[in-house]
């Protein structure tokens, strides 16, 4: 039971409790105080002197003093209330939801309790626990129609689609009249509704319910959208194809909507010429759109193909769009497809353009020629650049030409710095893009490009100096901390992996780290929607964002942090010595003195370059002070003690550190094959076989010939022959006839490797994979290996970054300088406009 | 091929925030956190669109756990948004819209995309929120987006603010009238009328069921958590600049 307060002190702690309200937190405390001087051990002013200590960031103080709350009483829903705040304030949400519960037992009818339980089970998809919370809410006010939506949320995330539909159903029965038209609360709510009976899979009645619903709902577009599509899922096709004709006339630049009038209207696939009538239709009825031009290009074929993209390119080349190519290179798989635009863009600019199809030459000015022209070297750099159809010098030769009709273009000059990233040399290409930066200085789209072209160089301080052109560099941390302020992924991606190529692990780590806490972020954001939405009635958009943020880290840009993450641990765990820089470990291989001398010399050159970055740092901390060191929210923030990311990278366990990456990623991308290829790296080096060969057989039905695969196959075998102590029989008898379904044990591993390599001639990823297997297998094979390893420079095939990738295979087979640069200069000589042979 | 979606109606394409906000910081110096994004997707999923490249192999939708091994049918390239909203505290009392940030990559201009993306919005603003009129932030130095807000869409300059933006730029603040484009709902509301009157006679008088008026719409602070409720966070980022490129 609370203590009895004297009268004076009563009033005090309700000071206290509305001072903490207002966040007057200083007046709080002194309140608290003045009561705690005449009853020490009272439980909740104590209590609520806690929740107010940690909401001015004091948490261990906070924490001692609500446990010593508790102590002093344990009857107090109070001193359990806060005691789950302070739990969740820390994001230990299991804790919180403990404590919350016990208060909730001492004060069962506190609706603030109750409403901080519910709160966190739905963040903690507890739904039965929802479910249960908010019937109780629902109990103690059944006049408030967000606690009927409320449960049925729950019954519906819980699974529970019918109870849910009968929840706002039986809500809806209690409305004599409709509510106002205007009323959106009610209006989505009944879409909601809509939702659920679509979900359950009752088209019919859904369809039924909408149509029924139409006339009074706001969201005029998601009506037309959902009834469009029952219709169609339904097969009624005349009306769905009246849906999807009103659809177009809202929005006639969506190519779902052709599709689906296209499987309205019944066309076959082969009935070219009717599906041509369609998009006709629709491109005269909206001449200005895109779409209904566009999509013919994809089904057309022969000469038909060749007029309408003849007109096509014509009329985009004119208007000077600069997303033409990438508008029609999807069309390049096709190579006859290919092999035609090629013709009639070099066509255009060797002057036979002039006759339009419909037969009408257009009147040109010379200006309007000019641009014609431009737009079509442009082009034809861009076609020269793509990977289907790729001739560096001729890209080269038409962007120069365009630029020289141009030399202001931002996007003719942005080509001509991709042709030299393409080309291999990213020196050049930075270089060039760095001159399109200028001609648009006020353009942050060209400043992130040139940024991005600096990192791809490993120059993370110039490309930091770029992007600070359009950051607010007031913030703490300068511009680097704006850019995690405003999560900026892409940027913090390509930074840290720039410091990993360069294998500054700490500064990689921290970067990696960043990325992985802006998702945490992410995740997080949902928690004030819980309760926001429910006031706000958008039902089916919190629902929608529930769902997604269940599948975040499925995210394409969470997959490459985590991957670059692991790789970095990875060689941290390898490379141990990489903790004190990239310095520490000398990347030529030169021979190991016996005595470690060189060795030691080299850590000790690396730990002075990092003394010298910490005080470099140190400095730039110092010059930031002097400006104010205020969020944009007032908050005071604080510097980070760790920029350089030295404690990240001093961890006793990157492996165990790579796995809070690989987990989530295993969970969510499962079926990206570099994940389970470098999950089983994580895994063999912690011992844990089952899990290893658990990535080996997952890779191994995504892709069975992947070529890093077959070297991990290999791998595993020799790993588990070389034991120096068995496996624990239970796990070597799972491990055993698991892998034998993989690589038989009787297998002999030469001819595998051999039948491997004829399976997969002609593929340079391959040939490289069975190559490291042959060495693996017989390690005086190596030199002879080398040799063939350079000869697959001679393919045609070989792309340079398969080039690349062989050099990098030469530092992972430990071989000597010499083999590295005979190859490295056989391929300087092949690609010889390309840097990124040379070696360090 | 570029398509015009829905954000967050139906159906739903609110997994393609993050790439929404990369668009954002991409090419704009008025950003925002996630978290802004998800306020203006959950309170108006109406009335923001985005811009994305058609995948060459179409749409996915999400497969189930595990994910799929192509996952460029589900999370295509963004190339344009526009993010929208309504005023929540109009000073003239006018419900009427905002556009808080519409951009386009300069890769993917001249195709009449930004103009797409504000028809859209604007037509759902008047549809789903009985807008009077929009208004936007345009930097007096933008003459291509000037052309599209003025000549295009017919846009009119109300006034101008001066240093609106944080680098000292002054901003025209644009408005358009929408009520042209409002719904008619006079058959539906006499049906209530009509409806209410006849019930009027055989009056019950019932517990009145819900909040069924607009007034408690208003944001309330979450009272304790983590810093900052969604409303904090609101006024925050009024306080910051935005902008329209």
């Amino acid at each position: 039971m609370p203590q009895p307060l004297g009268s004076k002190e009563a009033s005090l702690f309700r000071q206290v409790v509305r001072h903490y309200e207002n966040k007057q937190y200083k007046k709080g405390i002194k309140a608290a105080d003045q009561i705690l001087r005449k009853n020490p051990n009272h439980g909740d002013t104590q209590a609520m002197k806690a929740l107010i200590t940690s909401n001015l960031g004091q948490q261990e103080e906070a924490f001692a003093l609500a446990k010593e709350a508790l102590r002093n009483d344990m009857k107090s829903h109070i001193c359990w209330h806060v005691y789950g705040l302070l739990y969740r304030a820390e994001k230990n949400y299991e804790e919180a939801i403990k404590a919350y519960r016990f208060a909730l037992r001492i004060e069962p009818e506190s609706p603030p309790i109750q409403r901080d339980l519910a709160l966190l089970q739905m963040q903690m998809r507890d739904y039965q626990g929802y479910i249960q919370s908010r019937s109780s809410m629902l109990q103690a006010r059944p006049g408030f129609r967000q606690n009927w939506t409320a449960l049925a949320i729950a019954h519906h995330l819980a699974g529970d689609l019918e109870e849910a539909e009968k929840v706002l159903t039986t809500y809806e029965e209690t409305l004599k009249t409709p509510p106002p038209v205007w009323d959106m609360e009610h209006s989505e709510a009944v879409m909601y509704k809509n939702m659920i009976i679509a979900e359950s899979g009752n088209l019919e009645k859904a369809l039924e319910h909408i149509e029924a619903i139409a006339p009074r709902m706001t969201d005029v577009l998601a009506v037309m959208e959902m009834k469009a599509d029952y219709l169609l899922r339904l097969g009624r096709k005349a009306e769905a194809e009246a849906a999807y004709t009103a659809l177009l006339e809202r929005n006639s630049e969506h190519s779902v909507y052709y599709d689906a009038l296209i499987k309205a209207k019944g066309i076959p696939e082969n009935d070219h010429k009717a599906l041509k009538a369609v998009y006709d239709y629709w491109a005269d009825k909206y001449p200005r759109g895109d779409a209904a031009r566009r999509i013919p290009l994809d089904f057309l074929e022969g000469e038909d193909f060749k007029q309408a993209a003849d007109a096509y390119l014509q009329r985009m080349l004119r208007k000077g769009v600069p997303s033409l190519f990438v508008n029609i290179k999807s069309l390049y798989t096709n190579p006859s497809k290919r092999d035609v635009v090629q013709s009639l863009v070099e066509g255009y600019v060797s002057g036979r353009a002039a006759q339009q199809p419909n037969g009408s030459a257009e009147d040109q000015t010379n200006g309007d020629n000019k641009e014609f022209l431009s737009s079509s070297y442009y082009f034809l750099a861009q076609h020269y650049n793509y990977h289907l159809s790729r001739d560096l010098s001729k890209a080269m030769e038409n962007v120069n030409k365009a630029i020289e009709l141009d030399p202001k273009a931002v996007e003719y000059q942005m080509t001509k710095a991709r042709i030299w990233k393409h080309y291999g040399n990213l020196e050049k290409a930075a270089e060039e893009m760095e001159k399109a930066r200028l001609l648009d200085e006020k353009d942050r789209h060209i400043n992130s490009k040139a940024a991005k072209y600096q990192l791809r160089k490993n120059d993370n301080d110039k490309a930091l100096d770029n992007m600070s052109k359009f950051t607010r560099n007031e913030t703490v941390g300068g511009a680097l901390g704006d850019l995690h302020e405003m999560q900026c992924v892409w940027y913090l991606t390509e930074d840290a992996e720039a410091y990993l190529r360069q294998r500054k692990l700490g500064l990689a780590l921290k970067r990696f780290h960043g990325v992985y806490n802006i998702f945490d972020a992410w995740q997080e954001d949902q928690f004030d929607f819980h309760s926001f939405s429910l006031r706000k009635g958008m039902i089916r958009a919190y629902v929608d964002m529930v769902r997604w943020e269940d599948r975040l880290r499925e995210h394409p840009l969470y997959t490459r942090m985590a991957l670059g993450a692991i790789k970095a641990y990875l060689l941290l765990h390898d490379q141990p010595d990489l903790v004190h820089g990239p310095e520490a470990v000398d990347v030529n291989g030169a021979a190991e003195t016996p005595d470690g001398a060189e060795k030691k010399k080299a850590i000790k050159k690396a730990k002075k370059e990092q003394q010298r970055l910490e005080k470099v740092e140190a400095e730039k901390r110092e010059a930031r002070k002097t400006t104010s060191a205020k969020g944009i929210d007032g908050e005071i923030k604080k510097e980070d003690p760790d920029p350089l990311g030295n404690k990240l990278v001093q961890t006793q366990d990157p492996l165990k550190e790579a796995t809070k990456f690989l987990t989530p990623l295993l969970a969510h991308s499962s079926k990206n094959i570099e994940a389970q290829c470098l999950a089983f790296e994580v895994y063999l080096r912690r011992d844990k076989y089952a899990l290893a060969l658990k990535c080996l057989a997952a890779a191994h039905s995504i892709d069975a010939s992947n070529p890093t695969l077959h070297v991990q196959l290999l791998r595993f075998r020799k790993a588990l022959d070389s034991r120096s102590e068995p496996l624990p029989p239970q796990v070597a008898e799972v491990v055993n006839a698991e892998f034998d379904t993989l690589l038989p044990k009787n297998q002999n591993l030469t001819e595998w490797n051999e039948s491997f390599l004829a399976a997969n001639k002609g593929s340079v990823p391959h040939k490289q994979a069975a190559l490291t297997c042959r060495q693996l297998l017989k390690p005086d094979t190596k030199p002879k290996c080398e040799k063939d390893l350079s000869s697959t420079l001679d393919s045609d095939l070989i792309s340079i970054e398969n080039g690349l990738a062989g050099l990098n295979l030469l530092n992972e087979w430990g071989s000597d300088q010499a083999a590295k640069k005979a190859y490295a200069d056989k391929a300087s000589k092949k690609w010889s406009e390309s840097s990124v042979f040379q070696l360090g | 091929m570029v398509d015009i979606v829905p954000l967050s109606s139906y159906p739903s394409n609110i997994d393609l925030l993050p790439a929404i906000q990369t668009c954002n910081i991409t090419n704009l110096p008025e950003n925002y956190f996630l978290k802004y994004y998800l306020y203006h997707a959950l309170t108006w999923p109406q009335l923001s669109f985005v811009a994305v490249m058609r995948p060459r192999n179409g749409y996915t939708k999400h497969t189930g756990p595990g994910g799929s091994a192509d996952l460029s049918g589900q999370y295509p390239k963004v190339v344009g948004y526009v993010l929208a909203k309504m005023e929540e505290e109009p000073t003239d009392g006018m419900q009427h819209g905002h556009i808080t940030s519409l951009s386009v990559m300069r890769t993917h201009r001249r195709l009449g995309i930004a103009e797409r993306l504000m028809r859209m919005s604007q037509r759902a603003m008047a549809e789903s929120h009985r807008a009077h009129y929009v208004s936007l932030h345009v930097r007096v130095s933008n003459n291509a987006a000037l052309r599209l807000y003025r000549d295009t869409l017919g846009f009119e300059v109300d006034k101008v603010e001066s240093k609106y933006y944080a680098d000292g730029e002054d901003a025209y603040a644009m408005r358009m009238d929408l009520s042209g484009m409002w719904l008619d709902w006079s058959e539906i509301e006499k049906q209530d009328r009509e409806r209410a009157k006849g019930d009027e006679k055989d009056a019950d008088e019932g517990e009145p069921v819900g909040e069924m008026g607009k007034k408690d719409d208003k944001m309330v602070r979450v009272k304790v958590g983590r810093g900052l409720g969604v409303g904090d966070l609101v006024e925050r980022n009024e306080a910051q600049q935005q902008s329209v490129s």
